[in-house]
């Protein structure tokens, strides 16, 4: 974890879906807690009886409030414990360490409009998105992909939303991402949150319409995908073996057995935690290395990728 | 991902119709026209032809273009057409410019006005190299500069014009050439013809 820890007290959970819980926190010592700017995520560990997890999550509290963080999580039926755990063990008066709130996805001030396409849990940075750009009379639209029956559940976030369109699997509710995309005035920002699919159609269509990548951004959420099959990893540095297990991430292994590891957004997209790879063969799942830098295989992001080989040398 | 805000002089190259979903729209300043630029250009936005516009200004009557053709007398008054497009620009949409440095500068900083980003706007460089340049004393501008040192318009200082270039300005800055030993002023020679 970078920089500083907070102290937290979970002051309310709430379950606003069958699989979203609501949680909310609060300083531990009752003072006031840094300022998160819109797009913030901040870092929970989670202390299971077995094992610690430590998960970013985007705060959907109101931007620069002092009082409470707020989140919204998703149970994630397979793999990566940590949500199951915040659905089944969190409650009211527990203790957690977070991280400072950190921000890889902040809105981008020179926009003339703010056009925000969310899949699913890849809502919850738009909630304040959406506060921010309401209080500032900014011009935006939300366009929300999710199941039919969660249409309702983010509406109290969402009463000052200018301009707000809901879609789901269904005929005539489709979103018709190229046609979104084809009519929008310069000066348009376009901000992407959901599962990889659809963060990858979204801006491969705005690449094919001409949009300038410069007004094109995403927010990846891959923890899901750090699972896979067992390996081993061999620190060189500090000389330690570690078996990574098939529902944790390689930087969780690492993280296990005491190691310090650098790392910040947890889903492949920061770049912190990147290092060096000496012996074995990555498989890469991190939206951060370039082409070269994969086929180079010198290089591995552990809070996402895992190995090809049976075995990592990590210069660690 | 996002803009630069380094203020110093783009590289300019020739241009390209990307093949966008957007519109397209070429300014060309006219009197930099030739018969060959002008194959050049027509072949070069073949594949967007019916998606783009061309716009003459100061144009031999003439002169033939790419596209849908318009022609307008001055600069001025294509940054003014510019800057207030009914429909506005769209997302996808290209600015291409080709003519003088203050020429392109000059509908460049219009279009940003009217809400395109950097990132949508080219520019090839043709005709003359002469500058407009911005007095860092008086902030006014002189135009058609060819010259290493020029008087200012404004205050009529003797300027010694710089590599320093401003975006936003479209303009080259110009400081008292004499500020440190006054009354020695260098030779004046032709260098941006
Ligand atoms: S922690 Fe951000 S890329 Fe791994």
């Amino acid at each position: 974890m970078i920089g500083e820890t907070l102290e937290l007290t979970v002051v309310g959970v709430d379950d606003i879906a069958p699989s979203l819980r609501h949680v909310r926190l609060a300083a531990a010592d009752g003072g006031q807690l840094p300022p998160a700017s819109a797009g913030a995520n901040i870092q929970l560990r989670l202390q299971g009886e077995a094992r610690t997890w430590r998960n970013a999550y985007s705060l959907i509290s109101q931007p620069g409030r002092r009082d409470v963080y707020e989140i919204i999580v998703r149970r994630v039926p397979e793999s990566r414990g940590g949500s199951a755990f915040v659905h089944e063990v969190l409650k009211p008066g527990d203790r957690l360490v977070a991280s400072w709130p950190s921000n890889l996805f902040a809105p981008q001030r020179t926009a003339r409009h703010h056009l925000m396409i969310a899949g699913g849990i890849g809502i919850t940075p738009f909630l304040s998105y959406v506060a921010d750009f309401a209080h500032n009379g900014a011009s935006h639209a939300l366009h929300v992909c999710c199941r039919e029956s969660e249409t309702a559940t983010f509406a109290p976030w969402l009463q000052d939303c200018g301009d707000l369109n809901y879609y789901w699997d269904a005929d005539g509710h489709r979103l018709d991402i190229p046609a979104l995309l084809a009519q929008q005035p310069a000066g348009t920002h376009l901000y992407v949150c959901g599962p990889a699919a659809l963060n990858d159609q979204v801006i491969q269509a705005a690449a094919d319409a001409g949009w300038p990548a410069s007004h094109v951004h995403c927010e990846h959420f891959g923890a899901a995908l750090s699972g896979g099959t067992p390996f081993t990893a061999f620190l060189s540095r500090s000389g330690i073996e570690v078996e990574v297990g098939e529902s944790e991430s390689l930087l969780e292994a690492i993280e296990r057995i005491g190691a310090s590891a650098p790392c910040l957004c947890r889903g492949g997209a920061c770049g912190v935690c990147v290092t060096g790879v000496l012996e074995g063969e990555p498989e890469h799942r991190d939206h951060y290395l370039g082409a070269d830098e994969r086929e180079g295989g010198q290089l591995i992001m552990p809070c996402v990728s895992r190995a090809r080989s049976a075995r990592l040398v990590l210069d660690l | 991902m996002m803009q630069s805000q380094i203020t110093s002089r783009p590289r300019y190259r020739e241009l390209v119709a990307e093949d966008t979903a957007g519109a397209h729209l070429l300014i060309v300043e006219g009197d930099t026209l030739t018969p060959r630029q002008m194959a050049a250009l027509a072949a070069a936005f073949a594949p967007v032809a019916e998606r783009m516009q061309t716009w003459l200004v100061s144009a031999p009557a003439t002169a033939l273009a790419p596209g849908r053709v318009r022609k307008l007398q001055t600069v001025e008054e294509a940054a003014a057409t510019l800057e207030h497009m009914d429909e506005g620009f769209g997302i996808a949409d290209r600015l291409y410019l080709q003519g003088t440095e203050p020429f392109m500068w000059m509908l460049a900083a219009a279009a940003t006005r009217a809400g395109l980003s950097p990132t949508q706007i080219r520019m090839q460089h043709a005709g003359s190299l002469k500058r407009r340049v911005w007095c860092t004393h008086c902030h006014q501008t002189t135009e058609n500069v060819t010259t290493n040192i020029a008087t200012c318009a404004g205050c009529g200082r003797e300027l010694l014009v710089r590599d320093h270039f401003s975006r936003r300005l479209g303009a080259f800055m110009g400081v008292m050439v004499d500020a440190e030993a006054p009354g020695e002023v260098p030779q004046r020679e032709e260098v941006f013809p």
